[in-house]
């Protein structure tokens, strides 16, 4: 099931509300539980039991885990329980990719098993991951009701695209939390304006670079088009989505960690990944980065983690050289900025802000082709190196038609919103605001309604992770 | 606070009266969208394992929510107006007039169309002295998109490959026709503003034409396939159709089963497409015979929807007008309902359908 959807707007948001707040606060886990697994099978049905042994798998490493006294024991045991929830991930994501490194290094002809990837498989992969770690390192008690530990794998507002929630992060909420008329207020609000984020913008944008991947005409101008509504798109369909999860956690008495905070606008690319996928890249700082020695170590080995975190960052997000060379390019750039230019771009702010822009939109480019041939190809189009015209009438009339979304989509890129409701918040108008609100909510609500009621199925671009 | 209380409400209410509503939905066809609706009952619990419950049910949310017609429209509103997007779902508007976005030029589907005209000559009209031509009828958008700069067809490849490879005369219509001459909201065009066409046609075809003492008549209102698609307010079309004089006589049969038809079926414009007003709509093997015509002589017309609204045009100089829609006979059925003997024989097709031919059989 997907937040963006009729049957979850309107059948199974309304459903769960009515049956969580009926429920007496002990009850309240089974009830997220249950509705959780139901909204994950709807979506995955013959993946359910997956997820299942994957809770199982977890809960049962944690109890073991927490029982076991002598160090070297429970590292031992923490290693096998990581490899077995990571061999889940590995067999269904990477067993296609591994097979065909090994069909092109040796030759062979191995078939490939061409699994379908269960949804979300990345994300509660790592959740499910943080627990036992942080079991292991003492960070948090052994849950032990099973119940408890189920809804927090599988939470349905963030469990098919985050933010990675880490257990020690809600552990006291799960067991208990206060639902109040102001978080039901401002968890609504934030998952409206996810909503509108994605389907008005995202959505919209999506159908632009569709329209590029399917042209007979490919052109310099479309394809560097296409790179910048694919740039938007992923951002706003992202951070839309985990608006929306964080929204609804707030709603139930959830505080998720944030997720974005406005990357477009930085100027370096260290402060970009502090603001993109933040919880993602958290996990890798705090679970892959910091254990192998982060930058407490000689030059050469912190080089050498930064390549190994950035190239497990990209393997994370595809089972694919493109996704490699992605995760690589920025690796590569975090070093350069690191050793020389980083504060070249602090002190001249307009200068880094467009070199990251540009480094952005490039590795968009790696990143949304399902091979690393077709994303080359794509580069050569971009700089001319493919014969193509520099533009056509498509890609004339694609501009036009695209322009109003183009620059709508830049602006809600930026807190340029925020700030001016901040201002009228602070003056003489802020009555009106407060009624104005409700409006703009529920106008906001019916126009992603009408889209959604026109349209036929969208889904999330990180839900294939 | 109470703003907040407020709002809450007012959400959760919009929620719950939609969900009501779209659970309580049973619309079984769009008249608007000219299909039929995915309905609740449609779902199957044999199809849950496979994911394809999940599936229909999402479709028939869309399809049974609560005044989707009007959420249609607003978006539409909002992508015209507040975006300035050029197209909804492909269709675009210009001065009140609706198109539908049309291209690249699908090569493939030419040749095939090109093999099937070859093979209908080859097997009937070769030796039998018959006279056959081809024209092609443009569609709406080679004449608005291109005034607009919108992507089109390439038109003049799909023509230079007819003319490369079909053994037959042309008769080009392209000088003959502009925007105005097709309906606002339908992809068809106006029989009202078709007679210079079919009266350069039957010339070419070395016929004099003839409609003596027809008028034009008002059939009230069409509102085309457009209206629905572009879920914009669009003014309905006007409904004038040449009838009386010489025409008055003419009777019209179904040849699979000879049954009688009428040739304009008032019934078929309050039907779900309105314009099967000309000829009762889509149908394989349909002749008009009229013993008042100016000749005797004979026109087979190979049609697509187009043909339903000219061919009445024919039949005050050609006794007889029989129609074939190769998309719904198989071409090696014809000799059971057609005798090709020195006629005019006229393959006539939209460049729509000659870049979507698999249809032709």
């Amino acid at each position: 099931m997907l937040f963006s959807s009729l049957i979850f707007l309107y059948l199974f948001i309304p459903a769960l509300l009515l049956v969580y707040f009926l429920m007496p606060k002990k009850g309240r886990n089974l009830v997220l539980l249950l509705f959780s697994l139901f909204f994950y099978a709807w979506g995955e049905p013959k993946y359910l039991a997956n997820i299942l042994i994957s809770i199982t798998v977890g809960y049962a490493s944690g109890l073991i885990i927490g029982k076991l006294e002598k160090k070297p024991v429970r590292l031992i045991a923490t290693v096998i329980s990581s490899v077995v929830i990571l061999g889940f991930l590995a067999y269904f994501k990477y067993a296609d990719f591994a097979i065909s490194l090994w069909n092109g290094a040796l030759g062979a002809e191995v078939p490939f098993l061409r699994l379908a990837l269960p949804i979300g498989i990345s994300f509660y992969t790592f959740q499910i991951l943080s627990y036992v770690i942080d079991v292991y390192r003492g960070n948090t008690e052994v849950q032990k009701n099973p119940i408890d530990f189920g809804a927090y794998v599988v939470l349905f507002p963030q469990l098919i695209a985050g933010p990675i929630v880490r257990y020690v992060d809600v552990v006291a909420e799960l067991k208990e939390r206060k639902c109040t008329l102001e978080l039901a207020f401002s968890g609504a609000q934030r998952f409206i304006i996810g909503l509108g984020k994605k389907i008005i913008f995202a959505n919209q944008l999506g159908v632009l670079v569709d329209s590029y991947t399917n042209t007979a005409e490919p052109t310099v101008l479309f394809a560097w088009l296409a790179a910048l509504a694919y740039m938007l798109q992923i951002y706003l369909d992202f951070s839309g989505y985990s608006d929306m999860a964080i929204g609804l956690g707030r709603i139930f008495g959830f505080k998720f960690p944030e997720n974005f905070n406005h990357p477009y606008l930085s100027v370096t690319l260290t402060e970009f990944w502090r603001r993109w996928h933040m919880s993602l890249g958290s996990w890798f700082r705090d679970y892959v980065y910091i254990p192998l020695g982060g930058n407490r170590v000689k030059t050469g080995r912190w080089l050498l983690n930064i390549v190994i975190v950035w190239a497990a960052t990209g393997l994370w997000h595809g089972a694919g050289w493109n996704f490699i060379l992605w995760g690589l390019f920025f690796g590569a750039l975090l070093i350069v900025e690191k050793l020389w230019c980083h504060k070249f771009f602090e002190r001249n702010r307009w200068v880094g802000h467009i070199y990251v822009l540009v480094a952005v939109l490039l590795s968009f480019v790696l990143f949304r082709f399902n091979s690393l041939e077709e994303a080359v190809a794509d580069f050569k189009i971009m700089f001319g190196a493919s014969g193509a015209a520099f533009t056509g009438t498509e890609t004339m009339y694609v501009l036009r038609s695209s322009l109003g979304l183009l620059l709508l989509s830049m602006l809600a890129c930026t807190p340029i919103s925020v700030k001016i409701v901040n201002v009228w918040q602070n003056s003489r108008f802020s009555p009106i605001l407060a009624w104005l609100k409700p409006l703009a909510l529920a106008a906001i609500l019916l126009l992603c309604t009408a889209f959604l009621v026109d349209g036929s199925f969208n889904p999330f671009l990180y839900f294939r992770f | 606070m109470k703003a907040k209380i407020t709002t809450l409400v007012l959400l959760f209410a919009m929620v719950l009266l939609g969900g009501i509503g779209m659970l309580l939905g049973n619309t079984e066809v769009s008249k608007s969208e000219r299909r039929p609706m995915t309905q609740w009952n449609d779902l199957s619990g044999s199809s849950i394992s496979t994911g394809q419950f999940m599936q229909t049910a999402e479709d028939a949310a869309m399809d049974q929510f609560p005044l989707r017609d009007m959420f249609r429209s607003i978006k539409a509103s909002f992508l015209y107006n507040i975006l300035g997007q050029k197209d909804n779902n492909g269709v675009y508007i210009h001065n009140g007039n609706a198109g539908r976005l049309d291209y690249p030029l699908d090569e493939t589907s030419v040749k095939n169309a090109i093999n099937k005209i070859n093979a209908i000559q080859k097997t009937y009209l070769t030796g039998n002295a018959t006279k056959v031509y081809y024209c092609v009828i443009p569609d709406k958008n080679y004449y608005m998109a291109t005034e607009l700069g919108y992507p089109t067809l390439d038109y003049d490849k799909m023509m230079d490959t007819l003319a490369q490879n079909l053994n037959m005369e042309n008769i080009s219509i392209f000088h003959l026709l502009d925007e105005s001459c097709y309906y606002r909201t339908d992809p068809h065009w106006d029989q009202s503003k078709i007679l210079p066409v079919a009266e350069y046609l039957t010339q070419e075809m070395g016929q004099t034409f003839s409609l003596k003492g027809a008028t034009l008549q008002d059939g009230g209102t069409l509102t085309g396939a457009y209206l629905g698609q572009s879920a914009m307010p669009l003014e309905p079309d006007a409904l004038q159709y040449w009838a009386g004089g010489t025409l008055a006589s003419w009777k019209a049969r179904d040849l699979t089963n000879m049954r009688p038809i009428q040739v304009y079926d008032f019934q078929g414009l309050a039907g779900d497409d309105p314009y099967d007003f000309f000829l009762g709509g889509a149908n394989p093997l349909q002749v008009i015979e009229n013993p008042n015509a100016s000749t005797n002589r004979e026109l087979v017309i190979f049609r697509d929807s187009f043909g339903s609204s000219i061919a009445p045009l024919f039949s005050g100089t050609y006794r007889k007008v029989t129609l074939v829609d190769t998309r719904y006979v198989h071409s090696s059925r014809l000799a059971n309902y057609v005798r090709f003997t020195n006629q005019d024989v006229l393959f006539l097709y939209s460049a729509l359908i000659l870049n979507e031919s698999s249809a032709l059989q």
